[in-house]
């Protein structure tokens, strides 16, 4: 009894002690928050350490409060943006006053970016200058992505491709990258002189990175471009999707478990009824019938590591018929079948917080087989590539990353002459084994250098090269900043001149880019200057063809130009719309050019503005594409010169809408080239001269003035929200 | 022995239930301050108050699930432009609330909130994805509190939302928003520091409902 007495009294002197305690000796404490600037910070938490006794700064960096604890404390300072402060005090009862300076917290995603040179489309709206959807929804474009890629600048319209042709570069001097990957061949077979559609859809990827120069020393093997599509992670619902096209069916179903997906669509596409409907400018025997399906495969191992498979195969055929310029009444029958496959597996580990491993392979096989009036032409090319990466960051300024990547690819062409039994082949094997390493190094938040370098060597050609590879950030404001880029680029010659002549050199260009971007809510605007400086093309001699002595890397070249962007979502409600201007300068001697002359595929003057309006009464968005390019050049060969004569302007207006019918079903509708303008790509001409002494030619056109597409799309999926808008 | 043991229990006890009792009190003013904010300087303000609870007691989640709620708040009243940024801020707060209370459905629910918020930056863009997440989060949260109002009606929201930009039948979705004001009415959480906020907005889109 005693003792449980003491005991209650002792913890009542305690409990007295405590609550008495702080009525005796209370100290203010106050004073000043500046940032580096001697600026005011507002709203900083300047607290003692592990109390709850603090304030906030007001509106002129100022604080003030009352404490009850005593001796040696820690007064901390935080701000959103700064480094926190730490100062030892000593509290005894009389106030105390401080002025603290804060320093700038470094914050990569506050921080200057690498722009130069690249568009990037991401889900982060913040610095993206155009989003997934928006491929997706570009009129004109039919949804392919290089479709809508070409509204933007440093691209050139050349109509009868339909492929990236970028800053002066030739259309096979972009490469197509898919989680990192190499994909070879990646557009779709098409008649002779018309646009071929990727294969790739564009609904497949979560991010897209289009770069028109001066790209990450991780990517070789292009001269002018490099577009590196990212595909989706996994999925997290089940749904099954339905599409009915005027160009065929397809069919999806995407299954979800707890840590992995599966998504699979198959797709079967014939043109042959919307061509009975709309006659085509082309002798066709067989239109476009093509089978197609994508697989993926995703399994998250943990919160960060994940597993990408993803599968392509593409069965594709069509027969046309070319008449010969002198002799209209002389036809070639091209009878092409093409079988496509595609593979990439690819493995993302964060080993700690600091590594990282990036692994993957792809493999492609493209293979024709054409019948040419019964010759017998099969064209085959399989790759396969081999890549790692190690990411280490060493802090939140400094980051590294180093790798190596090993290319193989084997080319055969194999030409049977129907009438002569005689079978010609031309055949490469190509092995490139390439290490590269990249610094970034941010000097502060306004600052941002990386330094790259690629090392490549070539089994073909022996060849060992160095590229160095270089770009600055530096934050002029909030919203704007400049960037400059240098880097120098390597790429095999093309599979024609190659497969001719083995020993060619890998033609090579550098870029120097300039750039000043703002970008500032749902503003963009973007100018760029750049220089690119052509060497070692390929050269031969057009009469001797087949003679491996007739080509030399004696070709060089440039391009230069000026490049304006500007997007706006944000004067009109509703309307969202971006402008793009090219100027371009070029003149190539290459292939079999006899002199330096601007390329037949270049255009002076690129210009495009897409519009994109959501009527929300109608639950309807419509969209409209009008695109302008100059004059292109063709060689006239009843003149005087080379590549001296010039085609009319291009010009085309596209329209399409999208209509959400209910939850579930969206119409789509697009049409290209409205005002059906009669483009004229360029011209071919006959080999021998008429009766007049002149060449015959024959204008490279539309295959119709307008492409006109229909589509009802159905999603079934438990979860209602779920559609395919952001598909469409 | 048996002396000396008692008497450390005992003021033990004192000092935890003081401890208590002056973080109870220091959080029940905060948390009325988070519901009355209005500026940002108010928000500041309150956001400062329960970090600096947050810091000295390290073992409670309430400060940070509060200073998150309070940034949701500040981001749905701010300009879109702003909003991503208060909304990092949001989940940097939650994020350290969730590891100290795991499978809290007050946490979860709040999680759906931040990702419904994500939403209204940029809809057409985010929509799939944000109320794909969202909804996710609120049938986590049912899961775990079948009673819980506030993961109920979050979910009817979205739905709501849903149908609306969709023109379709915003039945199912006023159902939900319907259940969870009585649910409001009925639900009694035993901590005096638990969420209590939801009940009037819920009792506003109900009155949309009807209309």
């Amino acid at each position: 009894m005693e003792n449980n007495h003491n005991a209650l009294k002792f913890a009542l002197v305690i409990l007295a002690f405590l609550t008495v305690l702080p009525a005796n000796a209370q100290t203010t404490v106050s004073g000043l928050i500046l940032d580096h600037k001697q600026e005011p910070v507002i709203g900083a938490n300047v607290y003692i350490k592990d109390t709850y006794d603090g304030a906030s700064t007001d509106l002129d960096g100022q604080f003030a409060f009352h404490t009850n604890e005593m001796d040696s404390q820690i007064l901390v300072v935080s701000a959103i943006g700064y480094e926190t402060a730490e100062l030892a005090i000593t509290l005894a009862g009389e106030a105390l006053t401080f002025e603290v300076t804060l320093k700038e917290a470094f914050n990569r995603l506050d921080a200057v970016t690498i722009s130069a040179g690249s568009f990037s489309a991401g889900e982060d709206s913040k610095r993206e200058v155009l989003k997934p959807l928006d491929i997706a929804t570009t009129a004109g474009a039919t949804a392919d992505i290089a479709g809508a890629l070409n509204t933007l600048p440093g691209t050139q319209t050349v109509g009868e491709t339909g492929r990236l042709f970028v800053r002066g570069g030739a259309g096979n001097e972009t490469k197509t990258f898919i989680d990192g990957m190499q994909v070879l061949s990646a557009y779709s077979p098409s008649f002779p002189n018309t646009a071929t559609r990727g294969r790739f859809s564009p609904f497949m990827f979560s991010g897209t990175s289009f770069s028109t120069g001066g790209y990450s020393a991780e990517y070789g093997q292009a001269l002018s471009s490099a577009l590196i599509l990212n595909t989706k992670d996994e999925a997290t619902s089940n749904r099954g999707d339905i599409s009915i096209m005027s160009v065929g069916l397809e069919g999806a179903y995407t299954h979800a478990w707890e840590r992995s997906s599966f998504a699979g669509k198959l797709q079967y596409v014939n043109i042959a009824p919307y061509f009975g409907l709309i006659p085509q400018e082309l002798d066709i025997e067989k239109a476009p019938e093509s089978l197609d399906g994508n697989f993926a495969y995703r399994l998250k191992l943990n919160e960060t590591d994940m597993l990408k498979v993803y599968t392509n195969f593409n069965h594709a055929r069509l027969t046309s018929r070319v008449s010969d310029i002198d002799n209209p009444e002389q036809k070639t029958r091209i009878d092409l079948t093409n079988n496509y496959r595609y593979v990439n597996a690819s493995y993302t580990d964060i080993l700690n917080d600091q590594w990282s491993l990036r692994t993957g392979v792809s493999y492609t096989s493209n293979v024709d087989d054409i019948d040419l009036n019964q010759d017998q032409v099969r064209e085959q090319e399989r790759g396969g590539h081999v890549k790692w990466v190690l990411a280490y960051d060493h802090s939140e300024r400094l980051s590294v990353s180093f790798g190596s990547d090993v290319f193989t690819r084997k080319y055969t062409q194999a030409y049977r002459t129907h009438e002569t039994g005689r079978l010609d082949q031309l055949d490469f094997n190509e092995s490139i084994v390439a290490g590269f390493g990249e610094m970034d190094f941010y000097f502060s938040n306004r600052f941002v250098t990386r330094f790259g370098l690629r090392t490549e060597h070539n089994t073909l050609n022996n060849q060992f090269n160095l590229a160095p590879r270089l770009s600055l950030g530096y934050k002029t404001s909030e919203h704007g900043q400049v960037a400059l880029a240098y880097g120098q680029f390597h790429q095999t010659a093309n599979n024609d001149l190659i497969r001719i002549n083995n020993l060619l050199e890998n033609e090579k260009a550098d870029h120097y880019i300039l750039n000043y971007q703002v970008i500032k809510s749902q503003r963009t605007f973007r100018v760029e200057v750049y220089h690119k400086q052509y060497r070692d093309l390929v050269k031969f001699d057009a009469a001797d063809i087949f003679n491996p002595t007739a080509y030399n890397n004696a070709g060089n070249g440039y391009a230069r130009g000026l490049d304006v962007f500007w997007r706006d979502a944000k004067t009109i409600k509703g309307l969202d719309y971006w402008v793009s201007y090219s100027y371009l300068d070029t003149e190539r001697d290459f292939r079999d050019h006899p002199i330096s002359a601007m390329p037949t595929f270049a255009s002076k003057h690129n210009f495009s503005i897409v519009t994109k309006y959501f009527v929300n009464s109608i639950k309807t968005q419509v969209g409209a594409t009008y695109s302008m390019a100059s004059s292109r050049p063709f060689y006239n060969p009843n003149l005087p010169g080379f590549n001296q004569g010039r085609t009319r302007a291009f010009q085309d207006l596209s329209v399409n809408f999208s209509h959400l019918v209910n939850s579930f079903i969206i119409l789509h509708g697009s049409v290209t080239n409205v005002f059906g303008f009669n483009n004229v790509f360029g011209y071919e001409y006959g080999n021998v001269r008429n009766e007049e002494g002149q060449f015959n030619r024959r204008a490279i056109t539309q295959p119709a003035p307008r492409f006109i597409f229909v589509g009802l799309f159905i999603t079934l999926a438990k979860d209602k929200s779920i559609n395919q808008l952001p598909n469409l | 022995m048996k002396k000396l043991t008692l008497t450390f229990v005992f003021a033990l006890i004192c000092s935890v239930s003081f401890a208590n009792d002056k973080y109870e009190k220091a959080m029940l003013a905060s948390i009325d301050k988070v519901y009355k904010a209005g500026t940002v300087e108010e928000y500041k303000n309150v956001i400062n108050e329960l970090e600096r609870i947050g810091n000295a007691e390290k073992d409670k989640w309430e400060p940070h699930y509060y200073a998150s709620f309070a940034y949701t708040k500040l981001a749905s009243n701010s300009k879109l432009d702003d909003r991503d940024n208060y909304l990092d801020q949001a989940q940097e707060q939650l994020k350290k609330a969730m590891n100290l209370s795991k499978d809290n459905v007050e946490l979860v629910a709040l999680q759906g909130f931040i990702h419904t918020l994500r939403i209204t930056v940029d809809p057409p863009t985010r929509g799939q994805l944000y109320s794909g997440l969202s909804i996710q989060e609120f049938q986590k949260a049912r899961q775990l509190d079948p009673e819980n109002p506030r993961a109920l009606f979050l979910l009817g929201q979205v739905l709501y939302g849903t149908a609306q930009f969709m023109g379709t039948d915003t039945k199912d979705a006023c159902a939900l928003i319907a259940k969870s004001v009585q649910q409001f009415d009925q639900y009694n959480a035993d901590n005096p520091l638990a969420p209590k906020w939801g009940k009037s907005s819920a009792q506003a889109a109900y009155q949309q409902c009807g209309r």
